[in-house]
């Protein structure tokens, strides 16, 4: 019994062969009537009778079509292709109308799209991994507050601890932070140095338990993972298998040297396998935990609790929730602490779906986003704002149309259905252009991205992350497209469909009566998307006016000639000391190095903003440890006192710091205004947690731009350091900087050969400086962008709108032109009140603009801030006045053509007018 | 009340349709219609066209299918024939209606209560 089945089948393919079942019926009954007659002239009938029989005996024929086409398809569904049919026909009719709102959506949903497929890469698509959907990474909770990469930390111990007393988890996985380690892959002729190999210790149930499987060999057994430096194995990535190893398909079985010790490759993973994130990297081989000594030696990962160096991973058993692992990961996390109690204790433990990033639902983020889905989105009203007044002009010359089917009939339900199919299809086809936009514009705002990414972070490795479409950006443009599609369709539907039959019918409505009340919801529109595009186009003209001073900002210091200098010492905490010792001793000596020093932070790489305290005010400061010869390698004037003695730096374990501290100008401006800060004391919050440092301060040192480029250092306090801590290494040339680093390198290689791979060099302006500028110019082009797309959008809105009550005033023109109106007064009277709307929209615009700046300049109370407009002026009178006339002409320009259009009017022409 | 009436000439006129294609063989809408007519001795006059919506019905549900062939007079016309599946189902039918036909009769066979 499943004819129910048949039924619904035939009916959804009558469906889709409308036209051709019309024609076969059509041609079935006249054969029917044609039999009739056939027969009763037989029976002697002449040709017009047996025809009007034929005719009767049948019944009627309109009747019995319509009830066929009926039955035969699903209505609901044959009413929306008809409808969709009908819209595709208007569309069709005004292909210009057509192309412009197609483009305008596709900008606007473009646009979202866009922001949306970035957001998706960084925060919602899950690892590539089997079932990625139950897979979690752990994060910890600091009782200090502490944020950052560190809660994402783990020790193995931990592990041990957690693997065998959780009842949530079907499996812990752990994974190791990344570390480099010095290789020398297998060549023809013997081994070849590779340099630094960045790998990741796991944990063996790492691929099987993740479900990543190899595309050459296999993964980890679970015997390599039991006892320690006895199985020396790796598998490689894909991408390091492809390009250092030119797809070896003999590579299985073959050793590369890791450090001191041999590894035999044992596996390749597939292509599809781009590592478990956060940070998004594909380390370039895997190896078994057990091999930590040999891998990072020097350092003992395997038996120290404190040794925090993996994130863990879990899959949640089924059934189990996210609270209920965050309680028992929190409950066993104080057990272990209780036995080995860390100087920072955990509050909580947390876990979260895994995907590349980590920290992505902070709220700090979330607000980030929020922002810039603000923005894009504010793009995207304007151009429906833009639609909607499309429509309703369009509706306006179609209310003779509708006029006729309301009163043919149409119920108003009907009629707003066919308008908002109308208007959906519109948008769902802009949202396809738009989609195929945003594939194309997510690529390079990932190049914009990853740039913002390393001058951040200030990594110079690559990210890896896939900004290829999902099903939730296909998801996100379908839903945007649909609410785009019915917000700008809504309101010209209501209002068209509840137009009055008789007036229309009677052609009145237009010239003079209803024209008023229609006109202020489209100056309301005008007017909006006009204060949006001002708001946008002052906020890039600021960006714009900072990105220009930030190709001329001066540092304060030399950059040209001064180097920072990189070199990777391994892990072992004795010998890097030792050895960075004889580096610095090494450098010093160098005739092409005429300064030498130190630094815990270079200039433009990070900053430390302890709370600093002098007498009774308190505040923020950025500062920094540096060597004595800071001052004399970056070229800052020491103004009054002193720098640092060499002892001062010297800081041997356990004893007494020597608590002295230079200050900037703005420093001493700040805290001692109008006094000599010399033998002044300060204290400062070393660890943000009360540890309170009292420092006497025995020089002032120039004001410069060191925290970032943007603005001078509010206040900076240098404290001492020496060459006991490791800090970074500035070196600065005699002569002509190109020539400066083959000495070094050279010099360097001879001090121990495996510097050499570890090692890179570049000057502060090469290096930090243009990060800086490249900031600055990722911020202010996408700024430009948009600004750009929201003033052609809206100017395309002002012309519409234009040209539209300039063609519905004909008639009133005209009248007024016989009454003996100047050409002139017409133009004045129409721009006029044309651009109404407009000043308004500027007025509001200027006044949302204000109140971004506001909040753009509440941050720089902060120290560390960035100031992205360099200085500028948040209300910048240039910036502000200069853009409003700019739009101005704009929407000026946008209506004089169709108001010049209006003083061309001939009155008879016009009287006559329909 | 209009609607239950035409349930049962619905179903009537699907019944008398599967029988006529299943004592007949393929025929077209006219002839059909013609035969139900003779079949009644013009008892049941119908509107012909009517027959067409039953005919739908029929072949919606798998009981009938039609291809287009050449009449006596050697016109085009759509051509009706019946399925196994209808053949079933007529069977079925018949039944019930020779069961409910029965029923109905000896109902109205009843003498009055005296």
């Amino acid at each position: 019994m499943f004819h129910w089945l048949n039924v619904a089948a035939s009916r959804i393919h009558a469906l889709f062969s409308r036209r051709r079942l019309d024609d076969d019926f059509d041609r079935e009954v006249e054969a029917h009537l044609a039999l009739i007659a056939e027969e009763n002239m037989r029976r002697g009938l002449t040709p017009d009778e047996a025809y009007s029989d034929a005719r009767r005996h049948f019944g009627s024929v309109t009747q019995v079509k319509e009830s066929h086409r009926e039955n035969r398809g699903v209505p609901q569904v044959d009413t929306v292709l008809r409808d969709l049919q009908y819209a595709a026909r208007m569309l069709r009719k005004s292909p210009g109308f057509t192309l412009v709102a197609i483009l305008t959506l596709a900008l606007g949903i473009g646009v979202n799209t866009t922001l949306f497929t970035a957001f998706d890469a960084v925060a919602l698509k899950p690892l590539p991994v089997k079932n990625p959907g139950n897979v979690v990474r752990m994060e910890r909770w600091f009782a200090s507050g502490s944020q950052g990469n560190g809660q994402y930390l783990f020790s193995y111990r931990e592990y041990l601890d957690y693997r065998d007393h959780n009842r949530v988890f079907s499996s812990l996985i752990a994974a190791s932070w990344l570390f480099t380690a010095l290789a020398e892959l297998p060549g023809e002729n013997g081994a070849i140095p590779a340099g630094k190999l960045t790998g990741q210790l796991v944990s063996e149930n790492y691929f099987s338990d993740l479900g990543i499987n190899p595309i050459l060999g296999r993964t980890f057994l679970p015997e390599e993972n039991r006892t320690p430096g006895t199985h020396p194995v790796v598998v490689l990535s894909y991408p390091f298998w492809r390009v250092q190893c030119n797809r070896d398909p003999q590579i299985l079985g073959k050793a590369i040297r890791l450090n001191d010790t041999t590894f035999t490759v044992v596996g390749v993973t597939d292509e599809q396998f781009i590592g478990t994130g956060n940070p998004p990297r594909i380390p370039d081989f895997w190896a078994p935990l057990m091999m930590q000594a040999q891998t990072v030696p020097g350092q003992d990962w395997l038996n120290d609790p404190g040794a925090r160096w993996f994130q863990f991973f879990g899959r949640l058993n089924p059934g189990t929730g996210i609270k209920q692992a965050q309680a028992e990961m929190t409950v066993l996390t104080h057990q272990f602490e209780q036995a080995h109690v860390p100087a920072d204790k955990t509050l909580a433990v947390t876990v979260e779906r895994a995907t590349f990033f980590g920290e992505t639902n902070t709220l700090q983020f979330r607000l980030f986003i929020a922002l810039l889905m603000l923005v894009v989105g504010m793009v995207l009203l304007i151009a429906c704002a833009n639609l909607a007044n499309m429509l309703l002009a369009r509706a306006a010359n179609r209310h003779k149309e509708i006029a006729v089917r309301l009163a043919l009939g149409a119920s108003r339900s009907r009629l707003i259905r066919q308008l908002l199919t109308e208007s959906v299809l519109l948008s769902l086809l802009g949202g396809t252009v738009g989609l195929l936009f945003s594939i194309w514009a997510s690529r390079l705002l990932w190049v914009g991205i990853q740039q913002a990414l390393q001058a951040l972070m200030w990594m110079n490795v690559e990210l890896v992350v896939r900004m290829t479409p999902d099903i939730r950006v296909f998801a996100y443009a379908l839903a945007v497209s649909l609410i785009t599609g019915i917000l700008f369709g809504l309101a010209p539907a209501l209002q068209s469909s509840k137009r009055d039959v008789s007036a229309a019918l009677k052609e009145e409505g237009s010239a003079l009566g209803q024209h008023i009340r229609k006109s202020r919801l489209r100056s309301f529109l005008l007017a909006g998307q006009v204060g949006v595009s001002m708001l946008l186009l002052v906020t890039a003209g600021l960006l714009v006016r900072g990105l220009i001073r930030s190709e001329t900002a001066d540092t304060g210091f030399e950059t040209k000639k001064v180097f920072l200098v990189n070199v990777d010492l391994g892990s072992e905490r004795a010998k890097a000391g030792a050895l960075y010792k004889r580096v610095v001793e090494r450098l010093e000596t160098l005739p092409e190095v005429r300064c030498l020093t130190l630094a815990e932070r270079p200039p433009m790489s990070g900053t430390w903003t302890p709370p600093v305290r002098v007498d009774s005010i308190e505040g923020r400061t950025l500062a920094n440890h540096v060597s004595g010869s800071y001052f004399d390698t970056l070229g800052i004037a020491i103004v009054r006192g002193r720098t640092f003695t060499r002892l001062e730096g010297t800081r041997p374990e356990g004893e007494k710091q020597a608590n002295v501290a230079v200050v900037s100008e703005a420093a001493a401006q700040k805290f001692w205004p109008s006094q000599d800060p010399i033998g002044k004391r300060a204290k400062l919050d070393m660890d943000f947690r009360g540890k309170w440092v009292e420092f006497e301060v025995i020089g002032v040192a120039k004001t410069v731009r060191s925290a970032n480029l943007s603005r001078l250092d509010p206040s900076y306090f240098y404290l001492p350091t020496g060459s006991a801590q490791l800090n970074a290494i500035l070196i600065r040339t005699d002569g002509d900087p190109k020539n400066a680093v083959t000495p070094v390198r050279t010099a360097l290689a001879a001090l121990d050969k495996d510097i050499l791979p570890g090692l890179n060099m570049f000057s502060l302006e090469d290096g930090l400086v243009r990060k800086e500028r490249l900031l600055a110019k990722t911020y202010a082009m996408f700024a430009v962008m948009l600004a750009v797309l929201a003033l052609a959008l809206a100017g395309v809105g002002i012309y519409g709108v234009m040209s539209y009550s300039v063609s519905q005033r004909t008639r009133e023109i005209g009248i007024r032109m016989t009454l003996g109106a100047t050409q002139a007064e017409v133009l004045k009277s129409v721009i006029v009140q044309g651009l109404l709307p407009v000043f308004n929209g500027v007025l509001l615009g200027l006044v949302g603009a204000a109140a971004v700046s506001t909040i753009l300049k509440a941050t720089l109370v902060f120290p560390g801030t960035s100031d992205m407009l360099f200085g500028v002026s948040v209300f910048d009178p240039l910036t502000f006045v200069g853009l409003s006339c700019f739009l101005g002409t704009v929407a000026l320009i946008a209506s004089a053509i169709p108001a010049r259009r209006a003083t061309r009017v001939d009155p008879t022409v016009a009287l006559r007018w329909e | 009340m209009a609607n239950a009436k035409s349930d049962v000439l619905q179903g009537t006129l699907d019944l008398m349709v599967l029988k006529t294609l299943d004592a007949m063989g393929g025929m077209h809408g006219y002839g059909i219609a013609r035969r139900i007519e003779q079949v009644s001795e013009d008892v049941l006059r119908l509107n012909q066209g009517t027959i067409y919506a039953a005919l739908l019905r029929l072949v919606q549900k798998g009981w009938i299918k039609s291809a287009w062939g050449v009449s006596e007079s050697n016109r085009k016309a759509k051509f009706y024939s019946i399925t196994r599946s209808g053949r079933k189902q007529l069977d079925t039918e018949a039944k019930n209606w020779a069961r409910i036909s029965s029923v109905i009769g000896r109902l109205l066979e009843l003498s009055p209560r005296s």
